[in-house]
């Protein structure tokens, strides 16, 4: 999967999650600061992320990612991995 | 001869409860099953047998050698850690049998020569191959097979053990207006237990038995049968119906009915929880409710081992594994069954049964924080209350972690997108 494809589907979930717009997340978004996460909603992300991908993410570093970009790095490695 | 008390195949019926300790643990009336059972075979030379994970822990607590092969050296009796043995039950020992309750065994004695024949170390074939070889005698005796059995016989036990324990009076400090409603000789207040002003202690309907450094605050009523462990706290306002027992170290509020606390567990606000049994280092947010009778007065069906299970019951609430943590305003659904260190979040009908490690977030079963927060969450409650999670409790939980992965997967899978 391209790099193009995992951004948009990563940005889909991070807006329907976290209910902002797509067109506000940026790569450098930060999830807490500036999309507004709380502690919980880090669960619910990476569950998105987990089925919209279908992959099984290490939760202790999936959820030490802080911003999109590295979210995007961060699946694409379980992507490629498939 | 000796006595090994022993758990069976059966532990994984009693799941989640006996996930973190052995069925002999399990809570019923003021005591565990072990502490019923040791005086049936007071003065003999016992023995524990467990699953092989728990042995390094139990060993810790215990004196009994546990899971020693060559403790079968002589004549033994061989005795289940599910019997709930009453003051009234006594063994029978002259002949070599086993003695059991609607096909399960209760206690089988053992001769040398028979160990010599079918031990080789796996307690279960042994227990197959004695069940083939030696005669059956049935006898009437209380074994448990579900978690819901233990709460069914919680009020009886309460009974049993309030008698058995031969204590009564007051010895602890009770405000001058607290009211003993009922017969006073069904009541124990332990020394350096405090009673504050306008509690009533109702022992009409049975005896209400209050151990050491309890505190009970104002406005509280306690209906009998009860049992309350050492160090428990019962908040103001309490509404502690028949039936239940709680602690050490437990702080209760709100209202109960028919249930078990194992001990460090919390229930600080209002709201009910009724015909449950609660594990260790369960936090229940305030306003948490569990329903324990379906609108349509039907028996409650329960999960075990991932199937559902008639109880036979009208009367049937949570079942709650040890670590678990429910948010505010979180209502569990009849019967509902949650494993170890889950955390469940309030919103909707929540469904009836939680894996073990869980985390349920608006109707989605969710991987969670990982292991590694649960623990270092556990760490921090367990220090709240100057107890400290040992290594082996610790590689016993991270046992259970690997060994629940794919259940827990399953359920995840089932509220994804």
């Amino acid at each position: 999967m391209e790099i193009q494809e995992i951004e948009k589907r990563v940005k889909k979930v991070v807006s329907q999650v976290l209910n902002v717009p797509e067109d506000t997340i940026k790569q450098g978004s930060r999830f807490v600061e500036d999309l507004g996460a709380e502690s919980i909603q880090s669960l619910e992300l990476v569950a998105g992320f987990e089925s919209e991908f279908d992959i099984s993410m290490e939760e202790d570093a999936a959820l030490n990612i802080k911003t999109v970009e590295k979210a995007i790095e961060f699946i694409k490695k379980y992507v490629d991995a498939k | 001869m000796k006595a090994l008390i022993y758990e069976d195949e059966k532990w994984m019926d009693l799941t989640p409860l006996t996930y973190l300790r052995p069925v002999f643990e399990l809570k019923c009336g003021a005591t565990n099953l072990l502490e019923k059972i040791l005086p049936k075979i007071h003065g003999m030379e016992t023995g524990l047998w467990i699953r092989d994970y728990l042995a390094p822990l139990i060993q810790k607590k215990y004196r009994q050698p546990v899971n020693k092969k060559d403790f079968w050296t002589e004549d033994i009796v061989l005795v289940n850690g599910r019997w709930l043995a009453k003051p009234a039950d006594n063994l029978t020992l002259e002949e070599e049998a086993i003695f059991t309750s609607e096909g399960d065994i209760v206690y089988a004695v053992i001769r040398k020569e028979t160990i010599n024949k079918f031990w080789d170390g796996d307690l279960y074939s042994f227990l197959a191959e004695i069940q083939k070889s030696l005669p059956a005698i049935s006898i009437q005796a209380k074994i448990i097979n579900y978690p819901w059995n233990l709460v069914h016989y919680n009020s009886e036990m309460l009974e049993i053990d309030f008698n058995n324990k031969s204590k009564k009076g007051i010895e602890g400090k009770v405000s001058s207006s607290t009211v003993v409603y009922g017969p006073e000789d069904r009541l124990y207040v332990a020394g350096e237990t405090e009673i504050h002003p306008f509690v009533v202690l109702d022992t009409n309907d049975g005896s209400i038995f209050i151990d050491r450094k309890v505190k009970i605050f104002p406005y509280t009523r306690i209906k009998g049968p009860c049992y309350i462990g050492e160090a428990t706290d019962i908040m103001p306002g309490a509404n502690i119906r028949e039936g239940n027992s709680f602690g050490p170290c437990c702080r209760i509020g709100g209202e109960v009915e028919e249930s078990i606390f194992h001990g460090y567990s919390n229930k600080y606000h209002d709201g009910f929880i009724g015909h449950a049994y609660v594990c260790e280092w369960v936090n229940l947010g305030a306003l948490t409710t569990n329903s324990d009778l379906k609108n349509d007065y039907s028996t409650v069906s329960v999960y075990v081992n991932d199937s559902l299970v008639d109880t036979g019951d009208l009367k049937v609430g949570s079942f709650i594994g040890d670590h678990t943590k429910t948010s505010i305003g979180v209502l569990l659904n009849t019967g509902t069954v949650t494993g170890i260190m889950c955390n469940i979040t309030a919103g909707g009908i929540l469904p009836k049964f939680f894996p073990s490690f869980i985390w349920f977030i608006n109707g989605k079963y969710m991987k969670g924080f990982g292991i590694e927060t649960m623990l270092e969450t556990a760490r921090r409650a367990m220090a709240r209350r100057n107890t400290e999670l040992l290594q082996e409790e610790e590689n016993i939980i991270r046992y259970i972690y690997e060994q629940t992965q794919s259940l827990r997967n399953k359920y995840i899978k089932k509220t994804q997108r």
